[in-house]
């Protein structure tokens, strides 16, 4: 199996539901963003549309990211394709940001907090267990999805704009939305092979 | 508190660019790593025309320059004390294979140098242990020439350096690096051969032409074939944010004065003359790589194939 990704572009009305959902889940630190919303103008005039494109890591079938690390820190899991990252391996060499042609990973440098009277207990629960000088992705949720929940993006999404399901399975949601809707995934030039992909606007 | 603060800011306007820079490597502690690179191209050029023109402090030269280079990449790393994992992903990454490289050629120097200077050391130069350090140091600066312009040209996400000409420009850098190293030891240490000095002002010409040919060439590809990202990053380089340090560290500092000097029209030709074209030509190098780091853009994310519906 192999999990994937469909992110219905007609829906998402750009709230950053997600965005915010994943800093929950993950307690990330200021300046790491497992999922973003990017604000996009596509057209020509007069028929000119705006619209919110989510983004994530694409848990990629060749990923450039495994390939460039040097300790074998960022990896692919064998039973179900998730791209994730062993901290505890990590040099914070960056070479896998250099090597991602989505640009869905970030650096932890040092411990941040994101008010001025310093760190809230929130934060230090859900901070304590992320280490510095290392480099951070999504992983799909994986305790979640192993536990038979949606990831945290996708469960909270209010306008069900996402989708989470086996990419392998050809009757699977979200297989039928991408053969049906034409779904497309980013930079396919890259040759990565997504996981995560897009319906268009 | 203020500095966190700058750099999320930072970070914030960067993510909500198109064109968003790349400032891991060579910002910062980032600077450390062009550092690195640079010295060990260095190093492995210095021992290379070291060996070529029978020349021990060519050796020692690169020897000490590659240990620095080794220490520079230490203060990149975010986790410098895991730094001996590196050698687990050998097969795939190119960094790992940098610091196989970079191992193997300072344990084959460690092994192969100190008979040349202590005639009462435990082993000879030309025994099996000292031959051994010569195979491996040799091993390892071919690696250390080859490797990286491949982790640049690896490195989908920046299509600034994915040319196919970047790893050959790398080599030559390296090239130029290890002759203008040893014209600085010749002037340090004086000259041993006249012919030597001669062969290898021949040599850093002709390494200095083929680099200007090969950086066209890529230059050119970038411009014409290339991405919008690859575009943007060539026009920061030539006429954007590193225009200064391209004109007047790599071009003018790195390439013209040195020339000039080397004509004999302005000074006559002397050893602080080939000091000087060393340090120069070197200096010209650290600001090409500078500059090709720092003008790395990330490809955009955009939308190719939508319908409007």
């Amino acid at each position: 199996m192999r999990w994937g990704m469909v992110i219905d572009l007609k829906r998402c009305i750009g709230c950053y539901g997600c965005q915010l959902a994943c800093k929950a889940e993950h307690g990330t630190p200021p300046g790491v963003y497992y999922a973003r919303v990017l604000k996009k103008e596509d057209g020509e005039y007069p028929t000119v549309r705006q619209f919110a494109l989510p983004v994530l890591c694409n848990h990629c079938e060749d990923p450039p990211c495994v390939a460039a690390c040097p300790t074998g820190a960022s990896f692919k899991w064998e039973e179900d394709g998730i791209v994730d990252i062993d901290h505890d391996l990590c040099v914070g060499c960056r070479s896998c940001m250099m090597a991602c042609p989505y640009t869905n990973r970030y650096f932890n440098d040092q411990p941040a907090h994101y008010f001025a009277q310093g760190m809230t207990p929130f934060e230090q629960a859900r901070t304590e267990r992320h280490q510095h000088n290392v480099v951070m992705k999504c992983n799909f949720c994986r305790d979640r999805v192993r536990a038979g929940k949606l990831p945290a993006c996708v469960a909270n999404c209010p306008t069900t704009a996402r989708y989470f399901g086996d990419l392998d399975d050809p009757s699977s949601e979200i297989s039928v939305l991408i053969k049906e809707r034409g779904g497309f995934t980013l930079h396919p030039e890259a040759g990565t092979g997504p996981a995560v992909y897009y319906l268009p606007p | 508190m203020a500095e966190i603060s700058a750099k999320y800011e930072q970070l914030i306007h960067d993510l909500r660019q198109d064109f968003r820079p790349q400032r891991e490597w060579g910002e910062g502690r980032g600077l450390f790593l062009v550092i690195g690179h640079f010295l060990v191209g260095v190093a492995a050029g210095a021992w290379l025309f070291g060996l070529l023109f029978d020349y021990p402090p060519g050796l020692f030269a690169g020897f000490l320059l590659a240990g620095i280079g080794g220490i520079a990449h230490l203060g990149f790393l975010g986790r410098p004390e895991r730094f001996w994992k590196m050698a687990r992903h050998v097969r795939t990454a190119w960094v790992a294979r940098g610091f196989a490289g970079l191992t193997l050629f300072l344990a084959g120097a460690a092994l192969y140098l100190p008979p040349l200077v202590f005639t009462a050391w435990p082993w000879q130069a030309t025994s099996a242990i000292g031959w051994l350090g010569w195979l491996m140091a040799a091993a390892g600066m071919i690696i250390l020439i080859v490797y990286m312009g491949f982790v640049y040209s690896a490195s989908k996400g920046i299509p600034f350096w994915t040319s196919p000409l970047h790893p050959l420009l790398y080599m030559t850098y390296a090239l130029r690096g290890g002759a203008a190293a040893l014209l600085v030891a010749m002037a340090m240490l004086g000259v041993p051969r006249e012919e030597m000095a001669q062969r290898l002002i021949t040599i850093w010409i002709a390494i200095t032409a083929f680099v200007i040919v090969i950086f066209i060439l890529e230059m050119q590809g970038v411009l014409t074939s290339g991405n919008a990202a690859a575009r943007r990053s060539a026009r920061e380089m030539l006429s954007g944010r590193f225009a200064g340090y391209f004109y007047g560290g790599t071009l003018t500092l790195g390439l013209l004065v040195p020339l000039a000097l080397l004509s004999g029209k302005l000074v006559p030709l002397s050893v602080a003359v080939l000091a000087a074209v060393g340090l120069l030509s070197a200096l010209g190098d650290f600001f090409m790589k500078y500059t090709t780091i720092r003008a790395g853009i990330y490809a955009p994310l955009e939308l190719r194939p939508v319908r409007m519906r």
